[in-house]
């Protein structure tokens, strides 16, 4: 381990050293507020380190590749996470019950999705997937005494565990054709079965393949709960706890996306027809099946299950024309970056908001009804949820729409006009429902009972993420630049 | 980039009157007239420091600087995307209509609106500052962004401020603009797409695009893309469901917006746009666009006709007269687009005054129903006399602005599609017919005592009147708008002969 | 090379087999505990499958990554427990389609 490598790895270290801070400190004096505070300096400083390596191209051990695409990712992931703990911190100091250890919970959660951006072998792969699920296995379940959350949790812990064996499997199955761990070798010789040292004939050596691949690609759907693997997502996000639905929608989701890309980039798996096919028939179902489902939704968090399920749909275009491009599908990065730092900072508006107002009653307030008059009773927050539907639904100024301008290059220039009819007629289904919440934000306030009055922490940090979205989608070119350049 | 100052203050101008209403009730809308007025006072400084003969000289299309103001600055220079404003007289006659009507329908909503006052007008400002960007957006996506962020507050004055079905109404509406904006989106980056492939770079800017050599299948593809968007907009047949809806259902300053300037947006799209950058596609579709705007003509006239709801027979006869627009469109001849030029303002101005009325009776009597109305003209002569005035005006009487129109389409046409112009003209008759109706139900026929409401007041009687100036002046003297716009249309059709 | 008596086509046979049984346990049965057990039968059948493969090529990076799975596995089946309690405790049975009260 040289300097750099220590350099390269101190975001990581960051948040390990403040989760044990977290341990020790639970374990002598339970007080929320000092937990937070802990819980911001640890995101902070791992933000602060992460900024002062952007430039670096790092490979830290065979495990680890620290390059300033991963870096941007985490920069999102740990920004997003540092909100989270402002939004958890209102939404859990009037709950009952010992509420220290969810903190803990979620250091451990954001250095998974890390560990998971950067990695470049099997080991830290497994590692980083493995510590963000089951931290948030605990985090869903954490309001215990709620039979909504136990029950998301065990669904959860039940397909995630499963899609994590699978996606096991089928890494074991490539792992013995090309026989390497780490991911370039490991992937690098799939394009070529022939010329590796396969346990068979290169006939059934294609077979292995293919078939580790299709694990692979389920495993990851399920994860990123692309239609038709996505039957737990709606459940799960309506029994979490506001602030969590708000981490597997961004945080967790973006996580694997980014070591996908990864993956899909280095893998090369542009190269097979089958599993181009398998991605493209994933993101018409998953376009179609979500805005679809999304329409008859009352409950919010539900609503933006399934409008994550149409979203990551939209996403794998990207991928899908990024073959067709350039030889080393290469430039499917710049587009899916952009899109999902936009869309992780619109989502996560909308939960906070959510949170936001489930933090004023102890209760899980996340129907329509729920932000009936919100215009009226407190048009800041109005007006930030509105910049974020208005931008799931991808309408210029916003980030969802540079992103979707992004896809539609994709598309174009690759000719996949089957894809961007979908897209489009998926776009316009989606914006009865993200209209239908702005609609109930006018309707009249006497419906609904409380004011709305979150702390300053969270309105600055709903009102800061707003920005974030319109300064993404008024004045992209400075990432689009960075984004660029990394490639 | 003076230009950008025009959006600038309405932007402002919106946000000030949500916040003036914090201050005093009724400030906002005082604010909102005020900054129209700085806005217009904006322009006319930025028009005085032009030469005069400027005016009077035919611009080269494709040459920015013939242009009356241009001005561009980098934007997204990742996909060529630049700030491009420009003014040439087609533009700056909608812009003119677009800050007119934008005071009419402040005026508009002066007694009716009562709940959040300030939001409203902050509403009707937006919705103001995105039709004047398209208006005078030369880059593509530029376009589009204020194309569809125009969207957002109109939505929101539907659906807040609107009459009982507003919620369906506003989606409606919503939806049929956004999803045809998304097909025109594709075809603006295929076309893009396909430039940056020939000239090596990006470019959205209109007067890069001015010269593709697209293969005539793609083009025809992209075209349609364009067509669409804007027909959908405009209201052309078949897509003009929506358009009832929107109509009726908006408040009264939304029917005039909508009826007045948004509509508008889509012929513009149409004459600058979609026949400039595809002349050979469209030569090839214009049998079928005419054939269209000839059936909105007619169709929209015979459905008026069968209505009971006053605001949705202006809606219909809306969907008519429109038509006029598309067939003086694609007829591409100077008489006849200019004959559809001249139809933008009279339209614009005659029918908001007629929802202007047509809002004024629901406030007075809480409801649009014909059957429900009769004998007004007792109570209210003001507006009765012009009511008859507005309606003799909107079904083409000698004189008044639209029968200009309407004759110099149907002369232009006449020379292209001499049989089409005679089915199209029967939209004149049957356009008669429906507004005689309009007026005998409403104002005419036996006075019923019940009603008493009161007549027009008299700063609601100050911008019927100017509207009534307005439409006369264009029937009497159309040189004086026909001179603004002829220098552009020259241009037009010199280049590009279909 | 081939330091495996076992030829890797039975032992990745094999596994594949146990992955199936997990599978079909995983979606048969309604009980917690039993889905629990699927699930460790298929993280174990995955790791079997590295074990064959990492003798075949004759490293031990696969048995490392045996390691690694049973760890998590133990993680996972930690946590699982722990709602197994809950469960049991708030709902008096253990049957997941009475548990499950949301339709995805």
């Amino acid at each position: 381990m040289t300097g750099t490598d220590f350099l390269a790895l101190s975001p990581i270290i960051a948040l390990a050293v403040g989760a044990s801070v977290l341990l020790l400190q639970i374990a002598f004096l339970r007080n929320l507020k000092l937990t937070t505070g802990i819980t911001v300096v640890t995101f902070l400083a791992c933000l602060f380190f992460l900024f002062y390596i952007t430039k670096l191209n790092h490979q830290t051990t065979p495990l680890l590749l620290v390059d300033p695409l991963s870096t941007f990712f985490s920069i999102v992931f740990v920004l997003c996470a540092c909100i989270t703990t402002f939004i958890s911190y209102e939404y859990l100091k009037n709950r009952p019950g010992r509420n220290d250890e969810f903190f803990l919970l979620v250091v451990l959660a954001t250095m998974g999705s890390i560990v998971l951006t950067y990695a470049t072998h099997l080991a830290s792969f497994i590692l980083g997937l493995e510590l963000m699920g089951i931290a948030l296995y605990g985090l869903i379940a954490y309001p215990h005494q709620d039979d909504m959350s136990l029950e998301a949790a065990i669904k959860y812990l039940v397909l995630s565990g499963a899609s994590s064996a699978a996606l096991l499997f089928g890494f074991a199955l490539l792992y013995a054709i090309t026989g390497s761990l780490f991911f370039p070798d490991l992937l690098s010789g799939l394009a070529s079965p022939e010329v590796a040292v396969g346990p068979q004939s290169p006939f059934w050596a294609r077979q292995l393949i293919l078939l580790g691949s299709a694990l692979i690609l389920a495993g990851i759907s399920f994860k990123l709960s692309l239609a038709p693997f996505h039957m737990w997502t709606p459940d799960v996000y309506e029994g979490s706890p506001a602030p969590i639905t708000g981490f597997l929608a961004t945080i967790s989701k973006g996580a694997v996306f980014a070591a996908t890309l990864r993956l899909y980039v280095i893998g090369e798996f542009h190269n097979f027809p089958t599993i181009v096919t398998g991605l493209t028939i994933l993101s018409i179902i998953s376009i179609l099946v979500g805005n679809l489902l999304a329409l008859r939704q009352e409950n919010i968090k539900r609503l933006l299950a399934y409008s994550s399920i149409a979203h990551f749909g939209y996403l794998l275009i990207a991928l899908i024309a990024a073959g067709t491009l350039t030889p080393n599908g290469i430039s499917a990065i710049e587009p899916s970056a952009y899109y999902l730092a936009g869309y992780i900072f619109t989502t996560l508006i909308a939960t906070g908001l959510i949170a936001a107002i489930s933090s004023s009653n102890n209760e899980e307030n996340a129907n329509l009804s729920d932000i009936a008059g919100l215009f009226w009773k407190n048009p800041l927050l109005a007006l930030c949820l509105s910049v974020s539907l208005l931008s799931l639904a991808g309408i210029p100024l916003t980030a969802g729409f540079i992103g979707k301008l992004y896809i539609f290059q994709m598309g174009v220039e690759a000719g996949a006009w089957l894809l961007l009819s979908i897209l489009i007629i998926g776009s316009g289904i989606g914006i009865y429902y993200y209209l239908r919440l702005i609609f109930s934000m006018t309707t009249d306030p006497s419906s609904s009972r409380s004011t709305l009055a979150p702390a300053l922490p969270v309105t600055v940090s709903l009102i800061t993420l707003t920005i974030l979205v319109l300064y993404l989608g008024i004045y992209p070119q400075p990432l689009m630049e960075y984004l660029l350049w990394n490639t | 980039m003076e230009l950008l100052n025009l959006l600038i203050i309405l932007f402002i101008g919106g946000a000030a009157a949500w916040v003036g209403e914090h201050f005093s009730k009724g400030l906002s809308r005082w604010i909102s007239l005020l900054f129209i007025a700085v806005a217009a006072v904006s322009l006319l400084e930025m028009l005085s420091n032009i030469p005069a003969p400027t005016f009077l000289k035919d611009p080269i299309t494709k040459d920015p600087t013939t242009w009356l103001i241009h001005g561009r600055a980098d934007w997204i220079p990742r996909f060529g995307i630049s700030f491009e404003l420009a003014l040439d007289g087609l533009s700056l006659l909608l812009v003119v209509l677009t800050l007119f009507l934008g005071a009419v329908s402040v005026i508009a909503s002066w007694d009716e609106i009562d709940k959040h006052q300030g939001f409203f007008q902050a509403n009707i400002m937006w919705t103001l500052t995105g039709v004047i960007g398209v208006f005078i957006a030369l880059d593509l996506i530029l376009f589009f962004l204020f194309w569809e962020v125009m969207l957002v507050p109109m939505y929101l004055l539907i659906a807040i401020w609107g009459h009982e079905d507003k919620a369906k109404a506003a989606m409606k509406f919503f939806i049929f603009t956004q999803v045809s904006g998304l097909l025109m989106l594709l075809a603006m980056i295929t076309l893009a797409i396909f430039v940056k492939d020939a000239n090596g770079y990006w470019s959205f800017s209109y007067f890069d695009l001015l010269d593709n050599n697209l293969t005539s299948s793609l083009a025809t593809f992209i075209m349609l893309g364009f067509f669409i968007g804007f027909t959908v907009k405009l209201p052309g047949f078949p897509f003009h469901t929506w358009l009832p809806d929107a109509h009726t259902q908006a408040p009264t300053a939304g029917s005039v917006i909508l009826a007045g300037i948004l509509l508008k947006t889509g012929a513009y799209g149409l004459i600058r746009f979609t026949v400039p950058l595809f002349p050979e596609a469209s030569i090839a579709f214009a049998p079928i666009a005419i054939l269209l705007g000839a059936s909105g003509v007619v169709y929209g006239a015979i459905l008026a006709f069968g209505q009971t709801d006053f605001k949705r027979l202006v809606a219909y006869s809306s969907v008519s007269h429109m038509g006029f627009v598309l067939l003086g469109v694609f007829a591409w001849n100077a008489l006849a687009i200019q004959g559809a030029v001249m139809q933008l303002v009279a339209h614009g101005l005659s029918t908001a005054a007629l929802f202007m009325i047509a809002g004024a009776l629901q406030h007075r009597l809480h409801t649009r129903d014909l059957q429900k109305m009769g004998g007004l003209w007792q109570s209210m002569p003001r507006m009765g006399a012009l009511a008859m005035f507005f309606i003799a005006a909107s079904l083409g009487l000698p004189g008044m602005g639209n029968f200009i129109a309407e004759f110099l389409v149907l002369a232009g046409l006449f020379q292209v599609y001499p049989w089409l112009a005679v089915v199209s003209s029967a939209g004149l008759i049957t356009g008669a017919i429906y507004s005689l109706k309009l007026i005998q139900e409403s104002f005419q026929g036996a006075p019923d005592d019940t009603l008493t409401p009161p007549d027009f007041s008299a700063l609601a009687m100050s911008a019927m009147i100017a509207m009534l100036i307005g439409l006369i002046v264009l029937g009497i003297f159309p040189q004086l708008v026909l001179d603004i716009s002829q220098p552009v249309i020259n241009a037009l059709t010199s280049e590009i002969t279909l | 090379m081939n330091p495996l008596i076992i030829p890797l086509s039975h032992v990745l046979m094999l596994a594949a087999l146990l992955f199936t049984a997990g599978l079909l346990g995983l979606l048969i049965r309604r009980n917690v505990i039993f889905i629990l057990m699927s699930l460790e039968v298929m993280l174990n059948a995955a790791a079997l499958a590295f074990v064959g493969a990492s003798a075949h090529w004759g490293q031990t990076d696969g048995q490392i990554i045996l390691l690694l799975i049973l760890t998590i596995a133990a993680a996972e089946v930690a946590v699982g427990l722990g709602l197994v309690l809950q469960i049991q405790r708030r709902f008096k049975t253990l049957d997941l389609d009475v548990v499950s009260r949301m339709r995805g």
